[in-house]
């Protein structure tokens, strides 16, 4: 790769922001709007704090149940009852195969709009959601937009592959896949990517993965084992249980990667 | 072009115990077990059993065991051959704190049964590891009881699994390597990073059969250097399956008994990926240009 494409290639600034209690502008990045989509497994402990961040909630069928389940556990509510009414989502979409009859009812009662796409069972609810958003978000205001996912990781493999897939099929937009354990985001190609990491809630432990094909140069800044225009392929070297040692990272690639983070004290 | 060899795959480890795990006209798999650190599946239990020599086998590993110790008082043999030979009986390696989770986890699964007699029948035969994750209580209680622990420094290029499979392929015995299939339960889920590194074990280990496991699914590679032949426990697993090129992307793929066959079909991250697709025969074939992760699910029995 020539020198001057390097330098000319357009850096993307990433941080962990959402994840603290309450948003703070990180230096060198713009403001961002964030839109969440709750998949159907296991909240994450820390959910209160999304849902209070974004501006735009989309339940993924089952994902409505996860909600009217299990938000009271984690929230200061004196009940049930008033846990629900807090948190309504903007949508529910999906193929409304696992959504049960009483929750979709209470969600319509209090004004989710429920949008029904069982007619397409060709893509899996969370591209169905993304699809959404990417249609409805004006081009110049994408890279404003982060779009935060709960409930994409663990369960079935063929989900997961298919959720992780979804960040490849619109790396246009920013995607994170958060579970309780850890998050994850597509570094594409096509930039320099700066990362900053905020260190109260997540870290140390990271790793970046070619998972869609090998990586015949990456090279990294603020890892305790940094790569130098290093190869990287499934069936040779990956960098896994990586550890991050500044507060910002970079990475630079001639392929897409997948960065992940550990996320911590986030009860 | 010379044929690609065939490859067999078959879930039958995981019928009731009494059943025959070998696909129709091949021999018994020897299994070993490696247990890392997360929540057992509900059928441990069945794998575990899985895991144990026959009464046949460990008849002759003690018969050949005691021809070597004859010869080897003669010629000192080097400790690992000794060790070997002990392993031919002993195969449920957890990996450091994987043996938190059988501790724990195996009177759990069979509750009304007293958790000491549940912790002696369901003993580690190894347990391996930089310690720093298992109870110093639990490494205790199973030492006690016989299990060998094989203390070793972190090593940052290499996960738990990689370790453990390492271990157990160096450690079988010949007779076996060419028969062993390595289930792995804790592999899947939990920090991605490990998720990941766990995967590349899988290809890293191409002529092994490794195969990962969890409550909901199950994976392993499907070489591209062999027909794929995957014989469809219906009882137990599917109908949900998928076909993920992981690490690179595959040209051309071609598929028999699935709902949505693939055809000379190119597939890669970004674009086409085979994922909620379903098994619709008693075997499914494969043959791809580029290794490839199949995942089928498993059924959640009440």
């Amino acid at each position: 790769m020539l020198w001057r494409t390097i330098r000319s290639m357009e850096a993307m600034v990433h941080s962990s922001t959402f994840l603290l209690p309450k948003l703070h502008q990180a230096a060198n990045t713009p403001a961002k709007n964030y839109a969440l989509v709750v998949l159907n497994q296991n909240l994450p402990r820390f959910m209160p704090r999304l849902w209070t961040h974004a501006k735009l909630r989309i339940c993924a069928d089952g994902g409505a149940n996860r909600i009217f389940d299990e938000m009271f556990q984690m929230t200061n509510e004196q009940d049930h009852e008033s846990t629900r009414n807090r948190y309504i989502p903007e949508i529910i979409e999906g193929d409304m195969d696992s959504i049960r009859p009483e929750v979709k009812k209470f969600y319509s009662s209090q004004g989710s709009k429920i949008s029904d796409k069982s007619h397409n069972q060709e893509t899996t609810d969370l591209h169905k959601c993304i699809s959404r958003i990417h249609r409805s978000t004006p081009d110049h205001e994408k890279t404003n937009l982060c779009v935060l996912v709960t409930g994409a990781l663990g369960g079935r493999f063929d989900h997961e592959a298919a959720n992780i897939n979804v960040l490849y099929l619109f790396s246009d937009m920013r995607i994170v896949l958060l579970s309780d354990d850890c998050l994850i985001r597509l570094l594409p190609k096509t930039h320099k990517h700066e990362i900053y990491i905020e260190s109260s809630v997540e870290g140390p432990h990271c790793g970046i993965f070619p998972v869609g094909a090998p990586s015949g140069s990456t090279t990294t800044t603020g890892l305790k084992w940094n790569l130098s225009e290093a190869e990287m392929r499934f069936g040779s070297m990956i960098s896994t249980s990586n550890i991050v040692q500044a507060e910002k990272v970079t990475v630079k690639s001639d392929a897409d990667l997948l960065w992940t983070i550990s996320l911590r004290n986030l009860t | 072009m010379a044929p690609t060899p065939a490859m067999s795959h078959s879930s039958a480890f995981l019928l009731p115990s009494s059943s025959s795990a070998a696909p129709a006209g091949s021999a018994d798999p020897a299994y070993a077990l490696v247990v890392l650190n997360q929540r057992l599946p509900r059928f441990a239990p069945l794998l575990w059993e899985r895991g144990k020599c026959s009464p046949a086998d460990r008849f002759f590993a003690a018969l050949l065991s005691s021809l070597l110790a004859v010869l080897g008082m003669c010629f000192s043999l080097p400790t690992p051959f000794s060790l070997c030979l002990s392993l031919a009986a002993q195969v449920r390696v957890c990996a450091d704190g994987g043996a938190n989770r059988v501790f724990d986890g195996m009177p759990e699964l069979l509750p009304g049964q007293d958790p000491d007699v549940v912790r002696a029948r369901y003993k580690p035969d190894v347990i391996k590891g930089d310690m720093d994750s298992v109870r110093p209580e639990v490494m205790e209680y199973y030492s006690n009881l016989g299990t060998k622990i094989v203390d070793e420094s972190h090593d940052q290029d290499t996960t738990d699994l990689h370790k453990c499979v390492a271990f157990v392929i160096d450690n079988s015995p010949i007779l076996d390597k060419s028969n062993l299939c390595i289930l792995a339960i804790g592999a899947l889920g939990g920090r991605f990073d490990h998720e990941m590194g766990n995967i590349n074990v899988l290809h890293l280990f191409p002529n092994s059969r490794i195969i990962l496991l969890s409550d909901d699914c199950l994976i392993f590679l499907l070489p591209r250097t062999h027909t794929h032949n995957i014989h469809i426990e219906r009882s137990i697993e599917g109908p949900h399956c998928g076909l993920i090129p992981i690490g690179a992307p595959s040209t051309s793929t071609t598929t028999t008994g699935l709902r949505w066959n693939l055809d000379n079909t190119s597939m890669s991250f970004g674009r086409l990926i085979s994922t909620c697709n379903i098994v619709e025969a008693e075997n499914v074939t494969v043959i791809s240009d580029s290794d490839l992760i199949w995942t089928i699910s498993l059924r959640h029995h009440p």
